[in-house]
C-alpha cells in the first residue's frame, strides 16, 4: 500500500493531529477489499463527452492516416530488405569480393617481398655465425694444445728436479756417512731480525 | 536417468535464452518513444529506440533523436530526428507511441496525425468562443455605462 514513489506522487495529510506526519501515498491507496467512500458512494463515472460530427470526421481522418502510415511501414520493409539482400548476394557484395580479393592480393606480395628480404638476412647472418664457429673452434683447439704443451714442460721440469734431487737423497748405503757428515757439522738456525731486516746471528751452540 | 521422451518431473536441460529467442517467448517488440531525462521543472525527451518490455529510462538499442518540451529564448520547442536509422527501425518493424507518430507528422515524415489536427481546431473554435464572450462583455458593459449616464 505505501510504497517508495520515483516519481513525487499526490502528496495528502492523513487525519493526524497538529504536528503531523506527512506520508507520500501512491496511486492506489485503498487496497482490494476496503468499501468506498461515503462523499463517492454514489459517484457515477461516465466516459467523457464527445461530439458525434467531430468523432465521424475524426474516424475518416484515422482512417487515411492508418492506410498512408502502412503504406510507408511496407515501403521501408522493402526497403530494408532490398538492402540487406544486396549486402549479402547482390551487387554490393560481388563488388565488396573484388575489393577483398584486390587487397589480398596486395597484401600476399607485399608478405612474399618481406619474406624474401627477411630470407636474405638471415642468409648473410647465418654465414656470419658459421665462420664465427669455426673461427672460435680454432682458438679453442690451439688454446688446448698450449695448455697442454705448458702442462708437459712443467712436468718434464718437475722429472728433471727430481732426477738432480735423487743426488741429495739418504739411502742405505749413504745413511752412515751421512749421520757422520750431520753430527760433523752442526748447524745453528737461531737468529734475530729487527723491524729494518737486519739478521743479526750471534747465538753460540753449546 | 530421467529419459527426454517420458515426462520427466525435473528439467532435465536449463538454458539461457538469446535475445531473439526472448523476444519470441516474451512477444516482445521494438518500439520508438520518449525516454525521459533532465533535471527537476525540466524535463529533456530523447527519441529512443528500445524493447517494449524494458523501463522508459533503461538501456535502449538506439538514440534516434530528441525532443526538448519547454520553448527556448526564440519561442521554438527543438526535436531533432535522425531520418535514416528511423526508417530502418520502421522497416525491422518497430511500433511509435503517440507524441512521437505526432512529433513525425509535424516535422513531415510521416502524415500529420488526425489529433494534432483536431487539437487544433478546437483551440481555433475555443479561442473563436472567448473572443465572442469578450466582444459581447465588453457591450454589456458598455450598456451599463450607458444607463449610468442616463441615470
Amino acid at each position: 500500500m505505501f510504497q517508495v514513489a520515483r516519481s513525487p506522487a499526490a502528496l495528502f495529510r492523513l487525519l493526524t493531529p497538529r504536528g503531523g506526519v506527512l506520508v507520500e501515498a501512491v496511486r492506489g491507496r485503498k487496497s482490494r477489499n476496503d468499501p468506498k467512500a461515503k462523499s463517492k458512494v454514489d459517484r457515477v463515472k461516465l466516459p467523457p463527452p464527445i461530439d458525434p460530427e467531430e468523432m465521424v470526421v475524426l474516424k475518416e481522418r484515422y482512417r487515411e492516416y492508418d492506410l498512408i502510415v502502412r503504406a510507408l511501414r511496407a515501403e521501408f520493409r522493402e526497403e530494408v530488405m532490398r538492402r540487406r539482400y544486396e549486402e549479402q548476394v547482390g551487387s554490393r557484395a560481388e563488388e565488396r569480393a573484388k575489393r577483398e580479393a584486390e587487397e589480398h592480393r596486395a597484401l600476399m606480395e607485399w608478405n612474399d617481398r618481406e619474406n624474401l628480404r627477411l630470407r636474405q638476412l638471415r642468409e648473410v647472418r647465418v654465414q656470419k655465425q658459421v665462420e664465427e664457429e669455426a673461427k672460435r673452434r680454432a682458438e679453442e683447439i690451439l688454446l688446448h694444445e698450449e695448455r697442454r704443451q705448458c702442462v708437459l714442460k712443467e712436468k718434464e721440469q718437475e722429472i728433471l728436479q727430481l732426477q738432480e734431487d735423487v743426488k741429495t737423497f739418504i739411502t742405505p748405503e749413504n745413511l752412515e756417512q751421512r749421520i757422520e757428515e750431520a753430527l760433523d757439522n752442526p748447524k745453528n738456525y737461531n737468529f734475530a731480525i729487527d723491524k729494518e731486516g737486519r739478521v743479526v746471528k750471534r747465538t753460540v751452540l753449546p | 536417468m530421467n529419459s527426454r521422451t517420458g515426462i520427466s518431473k525435473e528439467f532435465s536441460i536449463m538454458v539461457h535464452l538469446s535475445s531473439t529467442l526472448l523476444k519470441r517467448y516474451h512477444g516482445g517488440f521494438v518500439v520508438i518513444r520518449l525516454a525521459l531525462g533532465g533535471c527537476t521543472n525540466r524535463p529533456f525527451y530523447r527519441i529512443v529506440a528500445a524493447f517494449n518490455k524494458r523501463a522508459r529510462d533503461s538501456k535502449y538499442i538506439e538514440q534516434l533523436g530528441t525532443y526538448d518540451p519547454l520553448p527556448n529564448i526564440y519561442n521554438e520547442k527543438l526535436v531533432s530526428l535522425n531520418y535514416g536509422r528511423i526508417k530502418y527501425w520502421i522497416g525491422c518493424g518497430a511500433h511509435t507511441t503517440k507524441p512521437v507518430a505526432k512529433l513525425l507528422g509535424l516535422s513531415g515524415f510521416f502524415p500529420l496525425h488526425p489529433m494534432t489536427v483536431t487539437e487544433a481546431e478546437r483551440k481555433r473554435k475555443q479561442a473563436v468562443l472567448m473572443e465572442a464572450q469578450q466582444v459581447g462583455e465588453g457591450d454589456k458593459e458598455d450598456e451599463q455605462d450607458k444607463e449610468e449616464q442616463e441615470a
